[in-house]
């Protein structure tokens, strides 16, 4: 067995050995992963700093024989790239918020409280995936139409904020789960509202999940084209998919100015995500307490 | 500038006023149901708001309007006079809102489809129907339709569904597979943790249309980066595009789909309390016991939904399949139900038999679904 | 309690505010135009929308144009069509005329417009049992031989020609294939089609199941087979090898040649598809153009404003104005000898090349023959058919297609 000062300190060592020798291979595996997700950003930076419009290279090079950043200059210029923007920023701000917080007291009323249908509720939210959502654009249309909401958010906040609803409020509801309701109980037996114990106790500890619906919120909504195609049809209102995409054609599409564009619209959603790793970690841990 | 977000404002204003419109309706319906002038005074009330809000409104018909509105508030009442009795108030007055936008926002939709899939709308019925909102019923023809014939050239229906299963199977299993591996490297992982996280979403940030052209162009078979590296291997290059179309698509796919349940299990692991581990290792559990018993078991709250929603979503995508294949190479070797279905839809404006179609699709993933979640043992955590 | 319920009041009451909102209206003047073009194009089109706005009479006039990727337009065009809110005027390719035709969402142009002063290729594209559909902007659409001239002197008049030339020059300049095109795709294959003497469409009916398509394929076989043209190629992939200088030729359309006079600057030439030295013929690429079609809900005094205003889009000045700045060939008739034409040589290469081009179909039935060519032509080329057993399944796919259609 190991009795000496000596011994010890070499199982130590020999501990300490392995776990570098462990740290550099996650780190080599971790850089390699995410060279590979990094290359076709880096292929679309670099079709952005190619000149001549050409989607594609027999070249190799990352930086292109020629690079300029006229693509960059000319989206500001010749669009209302900023415009588009504002307009994607606003309504995808809004909706997400919107979204996370209907998914939040939905996926609670499906965690804490039996009532009828509540199992044919949760199923319900899956069909609605389960549509193949192109063959609902034209009815979409014609009802949004009937509306009189052509060219305006509505139509459109209300689309995204419960498209992203049955995801949200499943991946809510797996995670209330695991809080032990015992947290609550005490608060209610303190004199706290049902809601008040729902909104100063589960709320703040369901960080990591609320993030992540604030994510998928976010980016399907930051993304959409399809109905935005269908409902709007003014260049001042139009979102960046829609302004972005006018840039291609049957065959001449100038991309140059859609890859610096995509790859612009890329960088907030990636530091929404650089920003969040801070939410996704939760206060109180998995199975903790109910352990 | 200003106008957009003025424009946005003003909507959020009209759905906070709709939402807290419903949840007072709720509330005194809850509250007040054994009221004996419960009834008489909500039905009174009831077309008197109806008016009004339908001429502020300026919508026409008002008297049918008024009827309807007196008409389903007397139903709407007596339901929550005699059955339900203020009865699990919390969770609907929580849920309505979402279900109704849900509902308004699928329902008619839905409805439109299955009525255009019995009748019949073609390009020559078009014109009489959209002069005079007719088209001849033809009842479940178009379904018989879906079975017997090809949606493309020569892809039969049994086909085209068995390659379905095969691409959603591959693809979530991928997905799973890969994104847990990544999870947990990143969870063992304590320096440049937010910065490698960062760099592994970009597939799921970046916006997908160019992503799978920038990834289709590197498969081209002579100049692509793929080829090019397997030609310095010395592996004869590869017509990806056009001979192994299914593959190409797959893989593309596989590469977006990983960083979405990469961070659905972080999210999971970093909630997993180290005691657990600390606990498992003085009892000498093996790395693969502890991701066995520890792990996957506390990971299946999130897991379970995630890949549950995942297969349903990868059997629906297109995105890939039709950017990869359906802009040139001309193959349909690699078409699955639904690009199939919008291929009939789009190109061939077969719009009933495309309606009948999407229903079928439908129906099959919702009883996969419900089969899945019975049997399943993810199906805990989401009925739990 | 009572404090959630009076902040709801609240909201409630702004957002009756908001209702305001959902009324609009819809004004005489204002004349929608959709169209599909390039982007490139954009300014061209807003410039001459806004001096047909100058012209005295229509100052109140106002235009709102729309941009829609080619498929976008056709879905968003019928959706809105059967919906009862289109827009008055879309610009547009030929192909689709067919369906909104037979749908019913476009008018005939007969009797609207003076046709016979237009080009007759380009009107044919959009003619149909006796009745014409559209007002051609543009004629063209169509695809030529372009080369680079620094490494080809003389452009090739036979096959002949050009396979020697791949055969020695080629090999000599170091280029990485001799041509390239767009593989794979039907609208590339017609040109060999007609050389062989025939073509894919003879008036609804398909004809693909001939001796002619045989050899086409069979054509395209050899020159993959000789590696003239690389094995596996789309549109991107030979344009960007021809605007890196690594092939000399390049089967391309009309709508790249200003895009390739930027890039290749002087080096660009144009010349007609070489003549099939076996047939002696030449090949015969789809004339088509860019259309404006109107919707058939136009009425009254709108109808006579959108009239004007095609025919001040299409008049000489504007014909040869848009020949000089998109490289574009006129449609007019009376524009066709333009100064601006004849003398300049890609231009004029451009309008040999169609006058030995055919009218495209018009024939909604045309779409079914390209989705039937497109997945066998695929797995010919790849190698998984011969050509003996896909041309019979073209033809039989095509049919089937076209029932399951009118079915």
């Amino acid at each position: 067995m190991v009795e000496t000062p000596q011994e010890v300190a070499a199982v130590l060592a020999a501990h300490h050995r392995r776990q570098a020798v462990q740290a550099v291979l996650i780190h080599a595996a971790l850089i390699g992963a995410c060279l590979i997700c990094l290359y076709p950003l880096l292929r679309m930076i670099s079709v952005s700093l190619r000149p001549g419009d050409r989607l594609i290279s027999t070249d190799l090079a990352l930086i292109p024989a020629g690079a300029s950043a006229s693509s960059y200059l000319r989206v500001f210029k010749e669009t209302e790239f900023l415009l588009w923007l504002w307009n994607s920023l606003v309504i995808t701000c809004v909706t997400s918020f919107i979204g996370v917080s209907l998914a939040a007291t939905g996926g609670y009323a499906f965690s804490r409280f039996k009532f009828p249908g509540n199992k044919l509720g949760l199923t319900l939210l899956l069909g609605t995936q389960m549509i193949p959502a192109g063959m609902l654009l034209l009815p979409l249309f014609l009802m949004i139409m009937r509306l009189g909401l052509i060219n305006t958010y509505l139509g459109m906040i209300v689309a995204y904020s419960v498209t992203s609803l049955p995801f949200s409020i499943w991946i809510l509801k797996g995670y209330y789960d695991t809080i032990p309701r015992s947290l609550e109980e005490a608060a209610l037996v303190d004199g706290t509202s049902r809601f008040g114990a729902f909104y100063r106790i589960v709320l703040p500890l369901s960080t990591p999940a609320l993030s992540i619906a604030f994510l998928f919120n976010f980016t399907q909504a930051w993304n959409e084209y399809l109905v935005a195609r269908v409902v709007l049809c003014d260049a001042q209102r139009y979102t960046w998919t829609l302004g972005l995409f006018e840039l291609q054609g049957q065959y001449l599409t100038q991309w140059g100015m859609f890859a610096a564009g995509s790859f612009m619209v890329t960088v907030p959603v990636l530091l929404i995500f650089l920003y969040s790793s801070k939410w996704l970690i939760s206060g109180l841990t998995l199975g903790g307490v109910k352990g | 500038m200003i106008s957009s977000l003025l424009q946005v404002l003003e909507f959020v204003a009209f759905l906070a006023a709709a939402v807290a419109i419903l949840e007072l309706y709720l509330h005194v319906h809850f509250s007040y149901f054994d009221h004996p002038w419960f009834v008489s005074a909500t039905v009174a009330v009831a077309p008197v708001l109806a008016a009004v809000s339908g001429h502020s409104l300026s919508v026409g018909h008002l008297p049918s309007l008024v009827l309807a509105a007196a008409g389903i508030q007397l139903v709407s009442a007596l339901v929550f006079r005699y059955v339900v009795r203020g009865k699990h108030s919390l969770p609907i007055m929580l849920l309505a809102p979402g279900f109704i936008g849900l509902g308004m926002l699928i329902a008619y939709p839905l409805a439109f489809e299955v009525y255009l899939a019995l009748h019949d709308l073609k390009l020559t019925t078009i014109m009489a129907w959209s002069r005079t909102g007719h088209i001849p019923f033809v009842g479940f023809k178009h379904f018989t339709n879906v079975f017997t014939s090809s949606p493309l050239s020569s892809v039969t229906f049994g086909w085209l569904f068995g390659r379905t299963i095969w691409w959603t199977f591959i693809n979530v299993f991928f997905h799973v597979t890969g994104g847990f591996i990544l999870a947990l490297l990143l969870n063992n992982c304590h320096r440049f943790r937010g910065l490698y996280r960062t760099f592994l979403v970009i597939p799921w940030a970046m916006p997908q249309v160019v992503a799978i052209l920038a990834l289709r162009g590197e498969f081209q078979s002579q100049y692509g980066f793929i080829n090019i590296m397997l030609g310095r291997l010395g592996v004869a290059p590869v017509q990806w595009l056009t001979q192994h179309s299914l593959l190409t698509c797959t893989i593309i796919n596989v590469w977006l789909g990983i960083p979405f349940m990469m961070v659905i299990i972080l999210g999971g692991l970093q909630s997993i309390s180290k005691h657990y581990y600390d606990a498992a290792a003085i009892d000498g559990a093996s790395a693969w016991q502890q991701l066995r018993h520890i792990t996957l078991p506390l990971l299946r709250p999130v897991l379970g939904p995630a890949v549950t929603l995942g297969a349903v979503w990868t059997f629906n995508n297109i995105n890939v399949i039709y950017l990869v294949t359906g802009q040139a190479g001309g193959t349909e070797d690699a078409d699955i139900l639904v690009s199939a279905l919008y291929k009939a839809a789009f190109t061939f404006y077969r719009y009933s038999y495309s309606a009948a179609l999407a229903i079928v699709i439908f129906l099959i993933l919702f009883i996969f679904s419900i089969l899945w979640l019975k049997f399943s043992k993810g199906s805990e955590s989401v009925y739990g | 309690m009572r404090q959630p319920w009076t902040l709801l009041l609240l909201v409630v009451l702004a957002g009756g505010g908001a209702c305001r909102q959902f009324a609009s209206g819809d004004t005489d003047h204002r004349i929608v135009v959709w169209e599909m073009e390039d982007a490139a194009i954009a300014p061209y089109i807003d410039s001459v929308l806004e001096a047909f706005r100058r012209l005295p009479g229509n100052a109140d006039v106002k235009i709102v144009r729309t941009h829609y990727h080619p498929e976008d337009l056709r879905q968003q065009f019928q959706t809105a069509s059967i919906a009862g809110n289109p827009p008055d005027l879309i610009i547009t390719q030929s192909d689709p005329a067919g369906i909104y035709s037979v749908s019913g969402f476009i008018l005939s142009v007969d009797g609207l417009f003076d046709m016979s002063r237009y080009n007759k290729a380009a009107v044919e594209a959009v003619s149909q049992d006796g009745k014409t559909w559209g007002v051609p902007i543009s004629n063209g659409n169509h695809l030529m031989l372009m080369y680079n001239k620094s490494f080809v002197h003389k452009p090739p008049q036979t096959m002949a020609e050009l396979f020697d030339f791949c055969d020695q020059r080629a090999k000599e300049i170091k280029v990485d294939h001799c041509m390239a095109f767009f593989l794979g795709e039907p609208y590339w294959l017609v040109p060999w089609m007609g050389a062989f003497g025939g073509w894919p469409m003879d008036g609804r009916r398909p004809t693909i199941d001939t001796p002619a398509t045989r050899r086409a394929l069979e054509f395209v076989l050899e020159l993959k087979r000789r590696r003239y043209v690389p094995q596996e190629c789309d549109y991107n992939c030979a344009d960007a090898l021809f605007t890196e200088r690594k092939v000399a030729f390049v089967i391309g359309g009309d709508w790249a040649i200003s895009r390739y006079e930027a890039q290749l600057k002087s080096d660009l030439g144009i010349a007609r598809i070489p003549k099939i030295s076996q047939t002696g013929r030449w090949p015969t690429p789809m004339v088509s153009g860019a259309y404006f079609m109107l919707s058939s809900k136009l009425r009254g005094p709108k109808l006579e404003v959108v009239k004007r205003l095609v025919d001040f889009y299409t008049n000489e000045e504007n014909q040869i104005g848009q020949a000089k700045t998109l490289m574009r060939l006129p449609a007019l008739s009376k524009a066709n000898q333009a100064k601006v034409i004849m003398d300049d040589p890609n231009l004029r290469a451009s309008m040999e090349q169609l006058l030995v081009g055919r009218p495209m179909p018009m024939a909604t039935e045309i779409r079914a023959v390209w989705d039937a060519i497109r997945p066998l032509y695929g797995r010919v080329l790849s190698g998984q058919m011969t050509v003996d057993e896909a041309v019979p399944l073209m033809q039989l796919d095509a049919e089937t297609k076209i029932r399951e259609m009118n079915e």
